[in-house]
């Protein structure tokens, strides 16, 4: 043990240069120390503990957990550049022109701007933050970060290849999913108060480079997201695992609670919007309603996105924001589905 | 967290990211075979935003220590405990180092016990008398559509045990896009004795029609007399 943290200790040391070095001993111990422990206890547990991390439980709760995070951290990354792009390059005055001053009007224009982008939930969460600390209206963002992830063209056309012969669902999931997100815009543009909301605010520091602070934004949101998305992954991987399936297909029959059931299956496997419609037509126990509430519902409220939204806008927002929506999908689905399935 | 922490932190990630699909094919357990490309450029741009990082870090070392210290560009924001979180992002690292989890198997398989009725669909008619090799998914649905009789096919899955005596689960997991949505698939064989469970193998055999000639109304798994099981290691693409 001594003799690696030794090694670790004499690597990680390669990595600085001799000259700063000799100054940052002057300035006081610099060493990233906790990282260094990181890799010891790795290379350590890899020796000492693998062999006894065979239990099929287990196994598959990790493969569960790591499959969630590989998936989703692409998203994340893209997102995350999109956003620092935004904040760095974009400069304010374009989103007052683009957007109308009235949140009222602007909440439906940015929910429908969320059909050009391609991406799933982990992807809109920091495009939001960015957008709102560009000026935008929150109301407006959290539109677009509702409607994003449901009705961009790579979703849509997934739910039509999972639903062959059924493009009443295709537009079902389309209409419902935008007027979630406009009527959960104008619920926040009406009653939301600012200091529920939690707004990042990245000044340039002075001298700072576009690039800077592009970098800077980048670096700061993914170490910060990042984190949120294993928590929501540790959850989800935790809840898949623990809840067999077939529990909660036995209520299929029941026509109102099979609704919120499925829209709470949503919540809980935090399946990536591009393949929720593919589970959701397996489920064939259920009504067409139930489907749609679960794709509905899927790429608004999951417990990845629920640890997102709370790490990124602050835990005051994430406790209103999040009933509020998941309240919102059930009924519009209900709707929706009357009218359309 | 300092700077240097931040960094290599994200090196850490951006390395596991790589090497899961740049240097080896591991990722093949987790995801589909197209977020390859994904997973890569991902782990790159995480790679190169630490380096750059490092290597800022290294040229205003002193400059950094006076103006801004330990909170680097976090000083001032309204979540100083936020860059905690970051120390997450090692978890999984972990998991995928100490457990190394395979893709799924039997116990993903026998954890879902009412899987959905197949869709059938229109299949291709099957060649003459040899025999033609068939995915789960596909000997199920035809299975369904009754468009089996008298056909050899070859099956390829992981052994999976069955409550029944005289048979056991040839089974695939299949997946839209993650391990998480994955679906069990399977075929129960008889007419052979069943390897040790999580066993890759090829099963060579002819499909039992449903008893009475009548198709069952929920999901029973399709029978198939085995004439022939082979044990192989595990394919490129375990899921289906």
């Amino acid at each position: 043990m001594t003799q690696r943290a030794t090694d670790d200790w004499l690597s990680e040391d390669d990595r600085l240069p001799p000259d700063s070095w000799g100054r940052r001993k002057s300035a006081g111990p610099r060493l990233p120390w906790a990282i260094i422990l990181l890799i010891t206890a790795l290379v350590a547990g890899r020796f000492l503990l693998t062999p006894h991390l065979t239990a099929p439980a287990l196994r598959t709760w990790a493969t569960i957990f790591v499959a969630v995070c590989l998936q989703a951290l692409p998203f994340l990354v893209f997102g995350v550049v999109l956003s620092a792009a935004i904040t760095a390059f974009v400069p304010p005055s374009f989103w007052t022109k683009a957007l109308p001053r009235q949140p009222y009007a602007a909440v439906p224009i940015a929910g429908a701007a969320g059909a050009v982008l391609p991406g799933c939930e982990c992807a809109s969460v920091p495009v939001a933050s960015g957008l709102m600390s560009r000026g935008v209206a929150p109301a407006a963002a959290l539109a677009f970060l509702l409607a994003s992830p449901a009705i961009n063209p790579v979703v849509l056309v997934a739910t039509a290849v999972a639903f062959p012969g059924n493009p009443a669902m295709v537009v079902a999931r389309f209409v419902a999913s935008l007027t979630v997100a406009v009527l959960a815009g104008w619920a926040w543009a009406r009653f939301g108060r600012p200091e529920w909301l939690r707004v990042r605010t990245h000044t340039a520091a002075p001298g700072q480079s576009k690039w800077g602070s592009f970098v800077e934004a980048m670096r700061h949101d993914l170490l910060h997201a990042g984190g949120f998305l294993v928590v929501g992954g540790l959850t989800a991987a935790t809840l898949n695992v623990m809840v067999p399936r077939s529990w909660l297909t036995s209520v299929g029959e029941l026509p109102v609670l099979s609704v919120l059931v499925l829209g709470l299956l949503a919540v809980l496997l935090s399946i990536c919007s591009e393949a929720d419609a593919f589970v959701a037509a397996s489920m064939t126990a259920f009504s067409p309603t139930a489907k749609l509430a679960f794709l509905v519902v899927g790429p608004m409220v999951d417990l990845k996105l629920i640890a997102l939204q709370a790490g990124t806008f602050g835990r005051a927002f994430a406790w209103r924001f999040v009933p509020l929506t998941f309240t919102l999908a059930i009924a519009v689905s209900f709707a929706a589905g009357w009218v359309l399935l | 967290m300092n700077r240097v922490s931040q960094n290599l932190l994200l090196l850490v990630v951006a390395g596991m990211l790589l090497k899961v699909s740049l240097l080896s094919e591991t990722y093949v357990n987790y995801v589909k075979p197209g977020f390859r490309p994904m997973i890569i450029a991902a782990g790159v741009v995480m790679a190169a935003l630490a380096l750059a990082g490092l290597l800022g870090a290294w040229r205003n070392a002193p400059r950094a220590d006076n103006d801004q210290g330990d909170h680097g560009p976090d000083h001032g924001h309204d979540h100083g405990h936020g860059p905690r979180v970051a120390w997450l992002m090692a978890v999984p690292v972990f998991a995928l180092t100490l457990v190394a989890p395979p893709a799924l198997g039997a116990f993903a398989v026998q954890r879902e016990e009412r899987p959905p009725p197949p869709k059938v669909s229109d299949y291709r008619n099957l060649g003459g008398a040899g025999v033609t090799p068939l995915a789960v998914g596909e000997f199920i649905g035809r299975a369904y559509g009754r468009s089996l009789v008298g056909k050899r096919v070859k099956l390829t899955g992981f052994v999976v045990k069955s409550s029944r005596t005289g048979q056991w689960y040839v089974a695939r997991m299949q997946m839209s896009c993650c391990a998480a949505d994955a679906i069990a698939l399977k075929v129960a064989v008889r007419g052979a004795s069943a390897p040790k469970e999580d066993t890759w193998v090829e099963v060579t055999g002819t499909w039992i029609p449903w008893k009475g000639g009548k198709v069952p109304n929920g999901f029973v798994a399709p029978g198939l007399t085995a004439s022939d099981v082979k044990e192989i290691d595990q394919p490129a693409e375990p899921y289906e």
